[in-house]
């Protein structure tokens, strides 16, 4: 505990460099907008600014880009109470207490709610971040290829059961994202694995553009002449501060908020859309008046905020202690860390600790930056909000494509997209939830070369995966996550989707 | 209902076919065996999974009676498809007339054909965009930015 006081003191000595600070403020500052605008979210903004950073010292850059994560949270929120339009799919629950409060005249106090309760979230997800962190990475200095499977299964298991619709939907969608996450050359053998003979499939299918397609352009693609004028509440905003009371009646939500969103964003795969449901369910479920949320209660907006803010604090440990992202965005880091030269992983902190300290110390700072900044700068966005859709759908999509060719100077990348923005389309029509479709794309390599690597340490026996006790306790994990369903035991996310 | 159906049996079909064939070109890629896995053996046990699990996500969605796509609203096709066309003619384009030129043509398009704005309020703001991107991420952040045959 007190070694990592002191190495935290270490951090803030980096994050509080001039220029960190710099980098910081831009990343929060461009996360809060990206936040704010519906249609372009943290993972296409990391992706786009990802070539820019490249010049940058890494701890610098990771500072940036992990600023842009955590800000887009406070921004989503914005858009959600004032339009009824999430800016973010992590947002999308506070639309539905949030916007009530704005019609009856309370925009200023959820507004202000939600940005003390991220704050308090992102607080709390720092000290877990720093507590738990380090243990883990040394703990997973035992894992093998083995328990890195059984994880990764387990982290797949979750994302399927938490699935708002079908359990059996989600898992085909897991296991199309691994197919299309193995693509390229096969990383034991570099024989070509379904590239059609394109070369800059060899290197497998990228996920910028892959994400872009799938969340960036399909989404303007679905609202091609529907979304035509963007409904922007107009009164005067005013009284952010929330009251005496509501303060009284948030502070449970938030600090339940903050804890399931934290544990939730814990689990690989997990990320922070399905916490800020399974809040509100939750809050719902505790209220001594559930028949009042979606009229505009403040404990439907404090907690799924404080619960998305913190889950993005939780997706960081997988991350920086094991090397395995929890969702696209974190993927896309995982990604700009191999970039920079970095070899995410249990080493990670001990190898860099300038890095990792150096980041946890600047969510603090950023966090701190952002409840200053975000409650000021409401009008300014509000402003930004009431740019037409119309012209901000050209350029999102011109974004998308920047952001998609960018990262390896192709325009195969470009071609990519929009196949994949026609296939979240359709997806979305036949009620495919993307998300695990993602995490599976990201998680299929490492997934695959854990396998054949475990296989092959077994001499091709699958028992080897029950022998060792961890990967064993993952495995049973998933079995029971499996299974669930058949006991008839009620999802929690499909009874709320049954409710709204 | 009888239409849903349907649409939920070819949903299920196409699914199938996918994994079908995915096997099948893991076979050539080769498989191997658990001791030994091969450059396809990934593929071929996803490819399996895949066709029993739309098999029971098909089945689920006759019992449940669900609808195709709920909570969507009706989609405009024609304009998706225009859009689509001109997003694959912009990757066509884009290294050979450089990326000033043809984001001014794809924004335009957008703006005024598919948005319905007035032509020139369109060109003005694609005009404007197109330079002001390429200012921001090419001149500013240092994306390299295609240049194609204009140098720009």
């Amino acid at each position: 505990m007190l070694e990592s006081l002191s190495s935290l003191a270490y951090g803030f000595t980096i994050a509080l460099q001039p220029l960190n600070l710099l980098y910081c403020f831009i990343g929060v500052t461009m996360g809060t907008l990206v936040g704010v605008l519906p249609g372009i979210g943290p993972t296409a903004t990391i992706a786009l600014l990802l070539p820019a950073t490249f010049k940058l010292n890494p701890v610098s850059a990771i500072i940036m880009l992990s600023g842009i994560c955590y800000g887009a949270m406070y921004g989503g929120s914005t858009t959600s109470i004032l339009l009824n339009i999430p800016g973010e799919a992590s947002s999308v629950v506070t639309c539905l207490d949030g916007y009530q409060m704005a019609r009856r005249g309370r925009a200023g106090p959820a507004l202000g709610i939600s940005a003390f309760g991220s704050f308090i979230a992102g607080t709390v997800s720092i000290f877990g971040l720093i507590l738990l962190a380090p243990t883990l990475a040394a703990f997973a200095l035992k894992f093998g290829p083995p328990e890195y499977f059984a994880l990764m299964v387990m982290g797949l298991a979750v994302v399927a059961y938490l699935a708002r619709k079908s359990m059996a939907k989600a898992l085909m969608m897991a296991v199309f994202g691994i197919i299309l996450g193995c693509v390229g050359l096969d990383p034991i053998t570099a024989t070509p694995r379904f590239t059609f003979g394109i070369l800059e499939l060899a290197d497998g299918i990228g996920i910028a553009p892959v994400v872009m397609g799938l969340f960036g352009i399909a989404e303007v693609l679905e609202n091609l002449g529907v979304l035509t004028k963007a409904d922007v509440y107009a009164g005067k905003i005013k009284g952010l501060f929330p009251n005496r009371e509501d303060w009284r009646r948030s502070m449970g939500p938030i600090a339940r908020g903050s804890l399931l969103g934290f544990f939730l964003g814990l689990l690989p795969g997990v990320g922070s859309i399905v916490p800020q449901f399974l809040s509100y369910a939750l809050e719902k479920k505790l209220s001594r008046h559930p028949e009042r949320f979606g009229m505009g209660e403040i404990e439907g907006v404090a907690s799924p905020e404080a619960c998305n803010n913190a889950a993005v604090g939780g997706t960081f440990i997988p991350l920086l202690s094991l090397g395995i992202p929890s969702n696209a965005m974190t993927a896309i880091l995982l990604g700009a860390l191999m970039i920079y030269g970095l070899t995410p992983g249990p080493l990670l902190i001990k190898n860099s600790p300038d890095l990792f300290w150096g980041v946890i110390a600047s969510m603090y700072i950023g966090n701190i930056m952002l409840l200053i900044l975000n409650l000021p700068l409401i009008p300014m966005w509000v402003t930004v909000l009431r740019i037409p859709y119309s012209y901000l759908s050209a350029f999102i999509i011109l974004f998308c494509l920047i952001g998609a060719y960018s990262l390896n100077n192709s325009t195969t990348d470009i071609y990519i997209a929009v196949i994949f923005s026609l296939v979240g389309l359709l997806l979305k029509k036949f009620a495919f939830e993307p998300a695990p479709l993602v995490l599976a794309f990201v998680l299929g390599p490492l997934l695959e070369t854990a396998l054949r690597r475990s296989l092959i340490l077994s001499d091709g026996s699958f028992l080897i995966f029950l022998q060792r006790p961890i990967s064993a306790a993952f495995i049973l994990f998933a079995l029971l996550v499996f299974l669930a369903p058949l006991f008839g035991k009620m999802r929690p996310a499909r009874g709320l989707s049954e409710e709204d | 209902m009888k239409k849903t159906k349907i649409t939920f049996a070819s949903v299920a079909l196409f699914w199938v076919a996918l994994g079908i064939l995915l096997c099948y070109g893991a076979t050539r890629l080769s498989v191997g065996s658990a001791t030994e896995p091969g450059s396809g053996f990934i593929f071929f046990w996803s490819g399996l999974i895949l066709v029993v699990l739309s098999l029971i996500a098909f089945a689920e969605s006759l019992r449940n009676g669900e609808e195709v796509n709920p909570g969507m609203g009706a989609m405009n096709w024609r304009k998706i498809v225009l859009v689509l066309l001109a997003l694959l003619l912009y990757a066509f384009f884009l290294e050979k007339l450089g990326f000033v030129l043809t984001t001014f043509v794809l924004l335009s398009f957008l703006l005024a054909m598919i948005e319905g704005k007035q032509w020139s309020k369109s060109l003005g703001v694609a005009g404007a965009a197109a330079g002001g991107s390429y200012a921001i991420f090419e001149l500013w952040l240092k994306i390299r930015l295609p240049h194609g045959i204009f140098g720009f």
